[in-house]
């Protein structure tokens, strides 16, 4: 317990202090870490799907959609606060997820084609309800995010520590999940569904909270990610963007573990932007393609478990 | 304090901040060269290094230093663009192509002050919110004027206006519309999808139903060429075809000419393109000595949004100290001939004179054919690909 607290202290202290005060004047550093928790944070709502509830997700860039429409629309039309929006768009995508719900009939690969279909169902109605969303056009001017302490609206700094707020409580969530009995049922089913149910377990209603928890995490993401950019249209809110890489990031890192999806997406999006696009300014992502198959085929469980492994060797 | 300072200097060469040569003035270029932009962002950024060459050459006192960097297509890229190049220094940005990515970029440059200069946005929105650095070369008004134009230079009183559900393609088409109709047009029209790929039914209802002379199509390079085969298929009664954007270009001409013979379209260049003034000779020499090829008219775009922006430049610096609020003010004071037309900038930054020339596919080539002083060859109308 005290070596847990005394690694979310260090954490904690990298993230709010060494972060914003080494790189803080660095203004294009700073916007690509927050790009990277972005994608951390789809990561890991996409992970605990995963992970905890069994389902392989390729349609999650709906939920990012949805809530960053939902939370753009209302702080463009009723003027709503930036927080609260935001709040709204995570809600806005749990709704549109319960529409999801009669896909968990579904298993394996006809559960992530299907849930991949309502992301482009989405993707149709927010471009052709043009009344609402503008249509192909999209939405500018969307309103910043708000001030943090003494920095100002929409500043570098203020929009990192809402972010990393943001990724650091949806990973509290998680392991409070995966630490509760529910995570224990969860992981249970993962073994056999059949024998979970026969002592009580209402499998298909724990897998529906994970889509929905999933879903409200995205959502939430998605509504910051709009009020960072400042701009939305439908190709770009339900891109297939928002969910190939954090996929990438999350088997990276190590989808089974917490940590993992968000150290791979961090480490991902930055090694690539500051190092690989250096070499190779156009095609570098290829770089990326290789290592994540050298990663694949000599430690799936991906790079976290590979570190502990190593550190736990030299330990020993 | 040390260790701040090495983890600081490794970042820094990490991000390649290096610092240029006294003469240099950098300036930047966040455009997207990979992604679903890329062909377009590609070519307009071939122009901006011909301006780069064509201005260091001819200036004589003063050298732009051009830093690139490709945005992906993607809007957060843009952003970190643009702010990695003012962390090198820029003085400015000769800008990206397409309104997702320009839009977040451009007001990323405008919260740091520094000017942004494009041709790649046909959408208002942008410059209707009023950024003080944004400044706009073309825009879809100038496309509306010159399509208009040749419609009325036409012996005909009936259109139908075929048009992607896309901003600026639907966008062209109803101003089209409202303009046409303003003039006693009859005017029919005919939305679809931007994933539609079979047009028999919309021209068999132009065919059947409104029996219009022209045919307008406001699309991109796939549109036009579905539409027109299925035209040659169905044969409408029309006695032209008149397109937007895309489709009186050299790819277009070289891949698709006996399929596109005697359409329209917008183009500020002949193909092969014939220069006749001095500053586009120059321009086509230089081009095809970097790249070893013709000029398109993204590249020419590309050419005239850099060469006004380093020549603002060039003034800030005759008068002393560089600085961007400067650069902001001299290019707002742009008033020039240039190989696209006039430019000069309204109170919005958008540039009052810009409107796009009418070229025609004929046998392989594409000749000018609106407005009469620009015509490089007499048009062929009535003219139809079949």
């Amino acid at each position: 317990m005290k070596v847990m607290l005394l690694r979310w202290a260090v954490v904690v202290l990298l993230a709010y202090f060494f972060v914003p005060w080494l790189f803080g004047a660095n203004a294009y550093l700073m916007s690509l870490i927050v790009a990277s928790l972005v994608i951390g944070g789809v990561a890991l709502a996409w992970a605990l799907l995963g992970n905890l509830g069994g389902m392989i997700s390729f349609g999650h860039s709906a939920f990012f959609g949805v809530g960053a429409y939902v939370s753009a629309l209302l702080a463009i039309n009723a003027d709503f606060p930036i927080w609260l929006a935001m709040v709204c768009g995570g809600i806005g995508a749990l709704l549109v997820s319960v529409l999801m719900l009669p896909t968990l009939r579904l298993k394996g690969p006809y559960f992530a084609i299907a849930i991949l279909a309502y992301a482009q169902i989405f993707r149709i109605i927010a471009t052709e309800w043009r009344s609402l969303t503008n249509g192909v056009a999209g939405l500018s001017s969307i309103p910043s995010l708000p001030a943090v302490l003494w920095w100002e609206s929409g500043s570098k700094i203020s929009s990192y520590l809402i972010v990393v707020t943001l990724v650091f409580a949806f990973i509290l969530v998680y392991r409070w999940v995966a630490n509760s009995h529910y995570g224990l049922a969860l992981r249970a089913m993962h073994e056999s569904e059949d024998a979970t149910r026969v002592v009580g377990v209402n499998s298909t209603l724990l897998k529906a909270a994970m889509l929905l928890l999933s879903a409200c995490m995205t959502g939430m993401i998605g509504a910051f990610n709009a009020h960072y950019i400042n701009f939305l249209e439908p190709d770009y809110a339900f891109g297939g963007v928002w969910i190939v890489i954090p996929i990438v990031a999350a088997i990276f890192g190590g989808y089974r573990t917490i940590w993992g999806p968000l150290v791979g997406a961090v480490v991902v999006y930055l090694v690539d932007q500051l190092l690989f696009k250096n070499i190779f300014p156009s095609g570098h992502q290829i770089i990326l393609g290789i290592i994540l198959v050298v990663m694949i085929l000599f430690s799936p469980g991906g790079l976290l478990p590979l570190l502990t492994v190593r550190t736990r060797k030299r330990t020993c | 304090m040390l260790w701040k300072k090495g983890i600081t200097a490794f970042l820094v060469a990490a991000l390649g901040v290096g610092s240029a040569a006294a003469a240099e003035i950098l300036v930047g270029s966040d455009i997207p060269l990979t992604g679903s932009l890329a062909r377009v962002g590609t070519s307009t950024h071939e122009g901006i290094q011909t301006a780069v060459e064509v201005f260091n050459q001819t200036n004589g006192k003063h050298t732009i230093k051009l830093i690139t960097v490709d945005n992906e297509s993607s809007p957060a890229k843009a952003i970190a663009g643009v702010e990695k190049m003012a962390s090198q220094g820029v003085v400015a940005f000769t800008g990206g192509y397409g309104t997702n990515v320009v839009s977040p970029a451009a007001e990323a440059a405008d919260k740091l002050g520094l000017p942004y200069v494009t041709t790649g946005v046909f959408s208002d929105s942008i410059t209707e919110k009023g950024l003080k650095t944004y400044f706009r070369v073309i825009n879809s008004d100038g496309y509306r004027k010159a399509i208009l134009g040749l419609i009325e230079s036409l012996d005909a009183k009936s259109v139908s206006i075929v048009y992607s559900a896309r901003e600026a393609t639907s966008g062209l088409a109803k101003d089209l519309q409202q303009s046409l109709q303003g003039t006693g047009y009859r005017v029919t029209m005919h939305e679809f999808d931007p994933a539609a790929t079979d047009f028999k039914p919309i021209i068999n209802k132009i065919k059947l139903n409104d029996r219009s002379e022209l045919l307008v199509i406001s699309g991109y390079e796939n549109d036009y060429l579905n539409i027109i085969r299925a035209a040659r298929v169905l044969k409408p009664p029309v006695k032209a075809i008149i397109g937007a954007w895309g489709i009186a270009t050299a790819p277009m001409a070289k891949n698709h000419g006996e399929i596109l013979n005697h359409t329209f379209g917008t183009s500020m260049v002949s193909y092969p393109p014939e220069f006749k003034t001095d500053e586009g000779k120059v321009f086509a020499q230089n081009f095809d000595k970097i790249f070893h090829k013709e000029p398109d008219y993204l590249a020419m775009f590309g050419y005239v949004q850099s060469m006004i922006l380093f020549e603002a430049i060039a003034r800030v610096l005759d008068q002393g100290a560089l600085e961007p609020a400067k650069i902001v003010a001299e290019l707002a004071k742009t008033d020039r001939e240039t190989l696209i037309g006039r430019v000069k900038f309204n109170e919005k930054n958008d540039n009052q004179y810009f409107t796009q020339y009418m070229g025609q596919h004929q046998n392989g080539k594409i000749v000018i054919v609106w407005p009469q002083e620009k015509a490089t060859a007499p048009m062929i109308y009535p003219g139809v690909p079949w």
